[in-house]
């Protein structure tokens, strides 16, 4: 085999061990329940909402108040995607706390330790398959949304949709991959969660932080801040700076995963 | 096949090994024995390319563990102290996952699991889940997890800790079955395993290497005699004069450490029967005019090993259960063996090791 096959196969073999774990464990069935429930639940209440203001907004135009056309189904897809972006961040430290700490309470970590697999590898595999299971959460929800989009007229362009549910998916795996960071650096899963939590708060701090304060420094929190970059995204603006963001914090969060399973190999006693 | 050269290792300002050189051939079984706490795991986690070594080498296939460790990784099997085992996985698909990951292509990976599983007699558990397996068949999918790629050197952490004494044999068989194509360590704290399953024996103590070779010569160390090694200065051929003198001593090995210094040799003498003859050695070569810098009696450390070492199995509620699988006559040699293992014979009431230094 070549270098390269061999790389491939052993992500993939991890990303199968970890997707056939998560459809295994009745934790990820409750998340599932959790996360559909809400999401169509908030998608109902947001389209409702929107489609009431427009029609009162129609109705003031038609007694001579100003005011521009809305465009509903653009409206709607944009305030949903705000509202699973905060959901799924609440969900997303669940996913990522037993990534690694798993693996070095089981001791299984010393198998892939002393198998021809790279760190890199293990942590690749990992990620894929944690967010490959994301999708698989936002999938169903998406085609409810494609379905209450197709009844709008206009149709929506589905540019937007699309870049919208990427911008969720890279969301998703930058916070995933720190997450994954994090749950390689203790053997509490509950620590992990809680300290991933951690993080996405003071992502929100960062991005409120940056709409508050101008100048210079707002402007560097919101370069940084991925929420920021998120709702670029969910406007269906490809923006170039936006991927790049998202793909260096998924790197850091794998890099640093990779380096840290070799310091716990080298400072354990 | 593995070579294992003044091995160290330190944790912070403790030191877990020192020092510590083995060799193990091709086909060979090599058993590292030692107590609890003798650095046996620690051992083992620097030849897997686990931990890394603070000092010394390891070559596995002739690849060094550091400089090579992808080398390594792909000819070694081991099995650390835990089985390292995925618990919500059925057996065969655990050792189709590992089979992935230690590099067998695509086309040769059935037949190698088929073969795992056949060796460790595990077909009838194929499709059960680990979280589901007694804790004998754990142990066996562990061990089943380091063959399962058919690698040339496999490390067994102490592979029947735990057991009940009828899985005990079990594993034992399978791992005497290793043998001849594969060179196997297994580490373990229990005398009779040793010679039950190992070609040879390295003994660890405290960090240190203690002593290595057959388990027979082993044995003729404990109970031959006493011998001591000597430091003296002088010219070679009065020394072995003056010593041949002593009454009751029966070898003399010239050994030759590299550091010494000119006109100084470094001998080993020893005797047939169990008596101190260190104050004839001494007034001997002291009355001669020869310079004496190390008089010390070996094999004391080996005693001290052994005393530690679990030299039986059996326990006061379950008497006779590890000797009743057994075929009665190796049973009977084991029981003799275990015997007189409880009674190294050289064991002086003064102390296990007197040392004189100039």
């Amino acid at each position: 085999m070549t270098a390269l096959t061999t790389v491939l196969t052993n992500i993939d073999a991890i990303f199968r061990k970890e997707l056939q774990s998560y459809f295994k464990s009745p934790l990820y069935f409750v998340i599932a329940g959790f996360f559909w429930v809400l999401t169509a639940l908030f998608l109902l209440l947001i389209a409702q909402n929107i489609i009431e203001q427009a029609g009162q907004m129609d109705a003031g135009r038609q007694l001579g108040q100003s005011g521009s056309p809305v465009d509903v189904p653009n409206l709607v897809l944009q305030n949903f995607l705000s509202v699973m972006g905060s959901i799924l961040l609440f969900v997303l430290p669940v996913l990522s706390m037993n990534l690694y700490t798993e693996e070095r309470k089981r001791g299984t970590l010393e198998l892939l330790a002393t198998s021809p697999i790279t760190n890199w590898s293990v942590a690749l595999g990992k990620l894929f398959a944690v967010v490959t299971f994301v999708i698989t959460l936002i999938f169903p929800v998406a085609l409810l949304e494609l379905y209450l989009l197709s009844t709008a007229k206009p149709a929506l362009p589905l540019q937007i949709f699309w870049v919208g549910h990427l911008g969720l998916v890279l969301l998703a795996a930058a916070v995933l991959s720190i997450g994954m960071f994090i749950s390689s650096l203790t053997d509490s899963a509950i620590m992990a969660a809680f300290l991933t939590f951690v993080v996405v708060l003071l992502l929100w701090i960062v991005n409120a932080l940056g709409q508050a304060l101008g100048g210079v420094l707002g402007d560097a929190l919101n370069q940084l801040s991925l929420l920021k970059h998120y709702s670029t995204l969910s406007q269906g603006v490809l923006d170039t700076p936006s991927l790049a963001l998202f793909l260096s914090y998924i790197f850091l969060g794998l890099f640093l995963t990779a380096q840290s399973i070799d310091l716990f190999r080298l400072q354990q006693s | 096949m593995i070579d294992v050269e003044h091995l160290g290792k330190v944790y912070g300002s403790t030191s877990a090994i020192q020092d510590v050189t083995f060799q193990a051939q091709p086909g060979e079984i090599l058993g590292l024995l030692g107590p609890n706490g003798a650095g046996k795991t620690t051992t083992m986690r620097i030849l897997s390319g686990y931990l890394p070594a603070t000092q010394g080498n390891a070559w596995i296939a002739g690849y060094e563990v550091h400089e090579n460790p992808m080398a390594v990784r792909q000819r070694i099997g081991y099995l650390p102290e835990t089985p390292p085992l995925y618990a919500d996985m059925t057996v065969e698909n655990y050792l189709n996952f590992v089979v992935k990951i230690k590099g067998i292509p695509a086309g040769d990976r059935a037949a190698k699991v088929e073969s795992a599983l056949e060796r460790c007699s595990l077909q009838e558990k194929r499709k059960v889940h680990i979280r589901k397996l007694s804790k004998g068949f754990r142990q066996r999918v562990g061990i089943a997890q380091a063959i399962v790629h058919d690698p040339p050197a496999i490390i067994l952490d102490e592979p029947t800790v735990g057991l009940d004494p009828r899985q005990v044999i079990e594993v034992r068989n399978l791992i005497k079955n290793l043998a001849g194509q594969t060179t196997v360590i297994l580490s373990t704290h229990i005398l009779p395993e040793v010679s039950m399953t190992c070609d040879r024996v390295a003994i660890i103590n405290k960090g240190r290497m203690v002593s290595s070779g057959t388990l027979d010569d082993l044995m003729r160390q404990l109970a031959g005699g006493t011998r001591y090694e000597l430091e003296v200065e002088g010219d070679r051929s009065t020394i072995a004069e003056q010593l041949q003198r002593v009454e009751g001593l029966s070898s003399l090995d010239w050994l030759a450490p590299e550091d010494l210094p000119a006109q100084h040799h470094k001998l080993r003498v020893s005797t047939e029967t169990n008596q101190n003859f260190g104050k004839q050695l001494s007034t001997a070569l002291v009355n001669a005019n020869l310079g004496l810098y190390e008089l010390r009696r070996v094999g004391a450390s080996l005693e001290d090993v052994f005393l530690q070492l679990t030299t039986e199995e059996l326990t006061p509620e379950n008497p006779g259960a590890e000797t009743s699988g057994l075929p009665s006559e190796s049973s009977g040699e084991e029981a003799s063996r275990v015997e007189a293992m409880n009674l190294p014979p050289a064991i002086e009431p003064d102390g296990p090791s007197k040392e004189i230094k100039s």
